[in-house]
């Protein structure tokens, strides 16, 4: 067991820096969601700033979804301003008329096309009510074994519609990712009591295995009405994860699925989205489960407020100070960086599978010390 | 960008331990009882019997997400019983 004397075996005077290369200008490659299908389904172009450029997102009367890069190839026009005719994106400023496959369709006023006019396209997919787009610096084509796995529920009847969540934060979005494996922080910054953590990454899929129970002494909230949570949250890709989370009540056990999902707008700032459906049962029919998702939305919102609040602040860390009750933040990056190198030069250790349970034991103990005493109305320090 | 090394892997490494059921080698590591991390290969993950049976795959949600194999486990606690792989817990309290 520990005991105080072993935490402060270190015997150095030396003092711990903190390591932070900047964060990289180069963008993770692989499926990013911009948000919901419907939201670009209205035949305007929409600017979406990603990826460090302006991309123009416009539905063609084909009705493919499409995104190329925002600045027309002619002299720069802003494309985002321009209008949908046909099946092109036409400029606002000369009217030349761009299509989804990236090349330029027609000049209006000039009897060609000049040579060389293409301009940059992201592959588009829209599933389960969501648009993608895949990212590649290398401009290779997305492998299939890559695609975002389908969510049952979110085309089914028995679930609600998408509740869904956009926000702008103002941080690099390895932040966001680092929480995959931060157990401790879902005590003090969430007010959740994590029971059971597991982490594994495998391939291109990093999982958070997490069990937890209620917050009885914070009254008022989810926390405090729930008995607890299962979730298995899986990020398939740099940017998208895909949450199962079962929230157990007394009398009922709510399935529902949350989307957490990002992407960068650029080194420094990302677009944050999330979105939740909820299962219809006997005991939460359609209006209830409804009304149940935009509860539960609230909560999480509430939830990634306090990250953000933390990450406004909080400085970039390359060589975080572990203990032992931290879960594998190292190997999680490893596993990250697999995005933001190379095909050619991603390494087995990027992507082959590691497993990491932590010991929930030392840590509860600490915590049901913190929400007795929250319950009695005392402060720890008197418990303690 | 290189990762760096995560500092209580540098206090105490993980060590191999080979499956008792499909013979495959892992790095495995126990901070206590129950806290286990294990480094697989590609040849390990191919390897492992119960990694290839779907259902394992599927019990905890709709999508491919294996929790672990039972066998590999059991082999990681013989491991610690044959003195083959210490457990961070008792080797730092030995030490102080």
């Amino acid at each position: 067991m520990y005991n105080n004397d072993m935490t402060l075996q270190s015997n150095t005077d030396e003092i711990r820096e903190i390591d932070a290369a900047a964060a990289p200008t180069r963008f993770a490659r692989g499926w990013h969601c911009l948000g919901l299908a419907e939201a670009f389904g209205d035949g305007k172009p929409h600017a979406v700033n990603a990826f460090g450029q302006k991309l123009v997102v416009f539905r063609s009367d084909d009705g493919a979804i499409n995104a190329l890069d925002g600045h027309c190839r002619h002299m720069g026009g802003d494309l985002t301003q321009g209008e949908v005719k046909g099946n092109e994106i036409a400029c606002p400023f000369h009217d030349w008329r761009w299509g989804g496959d990236g090349r330029c369709k027609r000049v209006p006023y000039a009897k060609r096309v000049p040579r060389l006019a293409r301009t940059a396209t992201w592959i588009t997919s829209a599933q389960d009510g969501m648009l993608f787009v895949w990212n590649d610096p290398e401009g290779h084509p997305p492998p299939p074994e890559l695609t975002i796995p389908r969510i049952e529920g979110a085309t089914s009847d028995e679930w609600t519609d998408w509740h869904w969540y956009t926000t702008i934060v103002n941080t690099n979005c390895r932040e966001i990712v680092d929480n995959v494996v931060d157990m401790a922080h879902f005590f003090y910054i969430h007010g959740s009591l994590p029971t059971h953590f597991k982490n594994i990454f495998e391939g291109h899929v990093a999982t958070q295995y997490m069990t937890s129970s209620g917050r009885p002494d914070l009254g008022g909230t989810e926390g405090a009405r729930m008995l607890g949570t299962t979730s298995v949250a899986s990020y398939y890709g740099p940017s998208f994860m895909i949450d199962d989370l079962t929230y157990h009540y007394e009398n009922a056990d709510h399935k529902t699925v949350l989307i957490n999902c990002h992407y960068p707008i650029d080194a420094n700032s990302f677009v944050l989205q999330y979105g939740i459906i909820v299962k219809k049962s006997e005991a939460l029919p359609s209006e209830l489960a409804m009304e149940t998702a935009v509860a539960l939305g609230d909560f999480v919102k509430m939830g990634f407020e306090q990250d953000v609040a933390i990450w406004k602040d909080k400085a970039r860390i390359d060589n975080p100070l572990l203990c032992e009750e931290d879960g594998p933040v190292y190997q999680l990056r490893r596993w990250y960086e697999q995005f933001y190198v190379n095909v050619v030069d991603v390494t087995p250790d990027m992507v082959d599978r590691f497993e990491h349970e932590l010991d929930t034991t030392s840590p509860r103990e600490e915590w049901m010390k913190v929400v007795e005493a929250n319950l009695a109305g005392r402060s720890v320090a008197e418990v303690i | 960008m290189t990762v760096q090394i995560d500092n209580r892997l540098s206090d105490s490494p993980m060590f191999p331990v080979d499956c008792g059921r499909c013979g495959a080698q892992v790095l495995a590591r126990k901070s206590s009882w129950n806290q286990t991390s294990v480094q697989w290969t590609a040849g390990a993950s191919a390897a492992c019997l119960e990694r290839r049976d779907p259902h394992n795959s599927a019990a905890y949600s709709g999508r491919d997400v294996f929790l672990g194999c039972s066998a590999l486990t059991g082999s990681i606690i013989g491991a610690v019983g044959d003195g083959d792989l210490p457990v961070v817990d008792e080797t730092v309290s030995t030490a102080t």
